[in-house]
């Protein structure tokens, strides 16, 4: 599986002005890879992110997917968002997961459904939350039953927004150490946007520096640091200087 | 002890239904001492006791019961035709902006005209059958309700659509699956407003209009108690009335938000 | 002092002034009778060929003649009931109305009696349904406008139901309330009301349309004639104002008498009120049926149908429902 991302370029229309937001912008995603995005704020990350699920249209440039071009938001790219209520209110958490495996599939009983989702309500640690409602959960729980709603559909790849941000420092490592023994298990490729170095350092196995004004590709640096990982760690501080030094 | 004594006091003060209970004996007490003060008719103001004579009869005679229920099977199903086409006019305008203005300056001019105002128009077109009733019922639920709900389309976090739309849903299955129930608090408000005017206007309809068969509602009960001077039969249909729009509003409507907004999390 | 004004002292001051606010509105309910009695009459105007001596009363000024230095206004009032809720708040002090009205206002503890009576006038039930010729022939599906329950017409429909079919309350749920230009619209349009319990001049428009025809008159009914609408005053206005009560009865005479004698000055005064010609007019005063008398006919009757039908509970003569007996042997 490849995902390609020729030229792509895109102009935010104000009410005075146009302004470019990204420009140029070409870079692959290679199956199980784990790519941080890391830039100033900005710098359009987000926005490239919405652009490869096409929640938002660019303005010159192509995005590829095995060599098919894409234009509509599809299965097989699904987002994980930074807000907390990305998760529906009116269902528990075992059916906010099971109703995108069930929707499209017509010959799939609810019965089957709820199987297969108390098995990624497991995979993020959440025995026994099944019936809970949303607002019953921390933000931590739900960016967990997040991610498994994500992950419950198999797509290829996994779009993450900042999907930690708003989260205490413990609960950040916990959720960090879950997804990747969760990209390690299983054979999916995640673009992950982050605006924290360390968290870039401690995830990925490729790291895409974005320069803002307008947002471009600075450099693509590779992360083949030996997991598990920790700041500790040699060649740890290594990485975060060439990182921070681009920034 | 005299401390317990003032706290259980306040306590019972302070319970909701206690207070309502307490302010109606207080209002029933000034009633009956007007009415012995003979400051006006018994014909304008009856004693309690006659009314509630007048309550118990009519009740045992069964023409109460018909009446009230002939009165709720039309607004229920004014009511059920009525949320059906708020929720397309909605949809519709969620879908099309072309749409959105015709359902915009439908409401301008729709909405602030009262019901009754258009019976007698209504009844030239429907006849005089209970269709016009209904009509009426409609045309009062409809316009405040499709507000509401289009506005709580409008205000569902853009998240919501965006995830639809990554699942690949449909518009229908969108606006099914998930605006709805996202947008239910704001629905909620709408059928409370929707539900007071289609009663008021019912009431009303039924005074004018007068009966169709056997069946005239809880306003002709009202409107023939009237004619024929039975005051505090007119009083027994009032106090129905007032029953079932508190009945409603507090019983019916508040545990459906129980059952739904507030178990998650979502009142506004 | 000024301490009154602050905080919770203020709330405390504003309650206290909305009670005494309350309680005198409360009382001065009551009190305002005593104002200036008599000097006024507060009289309910209606419409319509069987009120028409009120309007040649106003026109002529034969109130204020007969009543010089009394304060004479006319009121809107739409139907029989509102002239009952009128007088029991003390807002008017003579009406008209037909007599079923009258015996069940009265049955209700009404102080009120007839002080005259006004008009015989045709009421007809007119429908236009080509198999309909007798009350037998009326289905579930059929409606009878009529102006309210407990009317002159409604009453005279129960009396030939019970007559000819046994059951005063056999028809009752084919009634539907209609005034009578809604009703003969309704009538008229062919997909409303099947039948109408008209007066004129509706009786004639209707008539007019051949589709249209006769069921049931309401002389037939009564086997006879009777009074259609009688003034009646409230008892206020008799005990405490006799002078301007005789100068009521008076007016009514008078202005019957003039009709009676003038009825062609009439036709040219009452046709723009009813938006006719000088001679339809005319036609409608001198029609079969129609005629002006201070006499009260029929009262009775109407009284022991209403009785044994339970509409009222006593029953009532004629003596006992006239302020003064002299005047109804004209």
């Amino acid at each position: 599986m490849i995902l390609e991302m020729k030229n792509l370029t895109k102009s935010f229309k104000g009410s005075n002005s146009k302004s470019l937001v990204l420009e140029h912008i070409n870079f692959n995603v290679n199956r199980r890879d784990f790519l941080c995005v890391v830039g100033p704020s900005g710098c359009g990350k987000s926005t490239l992110l919405k652009l490869i699920a096409c929640f938002d249209k660019f303005d010159s440039g192509s995005i590829l997917l095995n060599n098919k071009v894409v234009t509509a938001p599809q299965l097989n790219r699904i987002m994980v968002f930074q807000e907390f209520d990305q998760l529906f209110p009116w269902k528990t958490i075992v059916e906010n997961i099971a109703f995108p495996i069930r929707v499209n599939n017509i010959s799939m009983s609810k019965k089957e459904s709820y199987e297969i989702a108390k098995k990624y309500i497991s995979m993020v640690n959440l025995n026994n939350y099944e019936n809970y409602y949303p607002h019953e959960l921390s933000g931590g729980m739900k960016q967990r039953v997040a991610i498994a709603r994500a992950l419950a559909i198999n797509p290829q790849i996994l779009l993450m927004d900042e999907p930690f941000g708003s989260l205490d420092a413990q609960t950040r490592t916990t959720l960090q150490e879950m997804l990747i023994e969760i990209w390690e298990q299983t054979n999916i490729t995640i673009i992950f946007v982050t605006h924290d170095i360390h968290e870039a350092i401690l995830l990925s196995n490729k790291i895409l520096v974005m320069d803002k004004n307008p947002g471009r590709v600075k450099k693509i640096i590779q992360n083949m640091l030996p997991r598990p990982r920790n700041p500790m760690q040699p060649g740890f501080s290594d990485i975060y200087y060439e990182v921070y030094n681009l920034l | 002890m005299i401390m317990i004594a003032k706290d259980k006091f306040n306590k019972l003060f302070i319970n909701k239904i206690f207070i309502r209970i307490f302010w109606m004996a207080i209002f029933m007490l000034i009633w009956e001492m007007i009415y012995l003060s003979h400051s006006f008719s018994p014909l304008i103001l009856p004693s309690l006791g006659t009314i509630l004579k007048s309550m118990y009869s009519n009740l045992l005679s069964g023409e109460l019961i018909k009446e009230t229920l002939y009165s709720l099977n039309l607004i229920f199903k004014g009511l059920g035709i009525g949320i059906i086409i708020s929720i397309t006019l909605a949809s519709l305008s969620f879908v099309s902006k072309l749409f959105e203005g015709l359902v915009e300056t439908l409401t301008a001019i729709a909405h602030p005209l009262p019901g009754i105002a258009l019976l007698p128009l209504i009844i030239l077109w429907l006849g005089a059958t209970p269709h016009a009733i209904v009509f009426i019922i409609i045309h009062s639920v409809v316009w405040p309700l499709a507000l509401n709900t289009y506005s709580g389309f409008k205000s569902i976090p853009k998240v919501y659509r965006q995830i639809g739309e990554n699942y690949e849903l449909s518009i229908l299955q969108i606006i099914y699956h998930i605006l709805i129930p996202a947008s239910l608090p704001y629905f909620l408000t709408g059928l409370k407003i929707g539900w007071a005017r289609a009663w008021r206007a019912l009431i009303s309809a039924e005074m004018i209009f007068g009966a169709t068969g056997e069946n005239g509602g809880l306003g002709w009960f009202i409107f023939k108690r009237r004619v024929f001077m039975d005051t505090p039969g007119i009083f027994a249909g009032l106090i129905v009335i007032v029953l079932i729009g508190i009945l409603v509003e507090n019983l019916v409507i508040v545990n459906l938000e129980k059952l739904t907004i507030r178990k998650w999390g979502m009142s506004i | 002092m000024t301490k009154i004004f602050q905080g919770k002292y203020k709330a405390i001051l504003l309650i206290f002034l909305y009670f005494l606010y309350f309680s005198s509105l409360l009382m001065g309910c009551s009190h305002k009778n005593e104002e200036k009695v008599t000097e006024r009459l507060r009289i309910a105007e209606q419409y319509g060929l069987a009120y028409a001596p009120l309007q040649i009363m106003k026109t002529n000024k034969i109130l204020e003649k007969n009543l010089p230095s009394i304060e004479i206004s006319w009121q809107q009032v739409s139907n029989t009931t509102a002239i009952r809720e009128a007088m029991l708040s003390n807002k008017i002090d003579a009406g008209f109305m037909a007599i079923p009205p009258f015996l069940i206002g009265l049955d209700k503890g009404m102080e009120w009696k007839i002080a005259s009576g006004l008009s015989y006038s045709p009421t007809k039930l007119i429908t236009n349904k080509n198999n309909i010729k007798s009350l037998k022939d009326f289905t579930k599906e059929d409606k009878i406008a009529l102006p309210q329950p407990g009317s002159v017409q409604h009453i005279l429909l129960s009396m030939a139901c019970e007559k000819e079919l046994g059951d005063s309350h056999k028809l009752d749920n084919l009634i539907l309330t209609l005034s009578h230009p809604d009703a003969m619209n309704s009538l008229l349009s062919g997909n409303g009301v099947t039948a109408h319990f008209a007066s004129p001049p509706y009786i004639g428009e209707e008539l007019k349309d051949d589709k249209m025809h006769l069921v049931l008159d309401g002389r037939n009914v009564m086997e006879g004639d009777f009074t259609f609408i009688v003034g009646v005053t409230t008892k206020e206005l008799y005990t405490k104002n006799p002078k301007v009560y005789y100068g009521f009865v008076k007016s009514i005479s008078e202005a019957i008498d003039f009709i009676n004698k003038n009825t062609e000055k009439s036709a040219e005064i009452l046709a723009p009120l009813y938006n006719l010609s000088k001679e339809e007019t005319y036609k409608l005063l001198t029609a079969e049926g129609n005629k002006y008398n201070t006499k009260v006919e029929g009262l009775e009757k109407f009284s022991q149908f209403m009785l044994k039908n339970k509409y009222i509970s006593k029953n009532y003569t004629l003596k006992e429902v006239l302020w003064n007996d002299n005047d109804s042997k004209r």
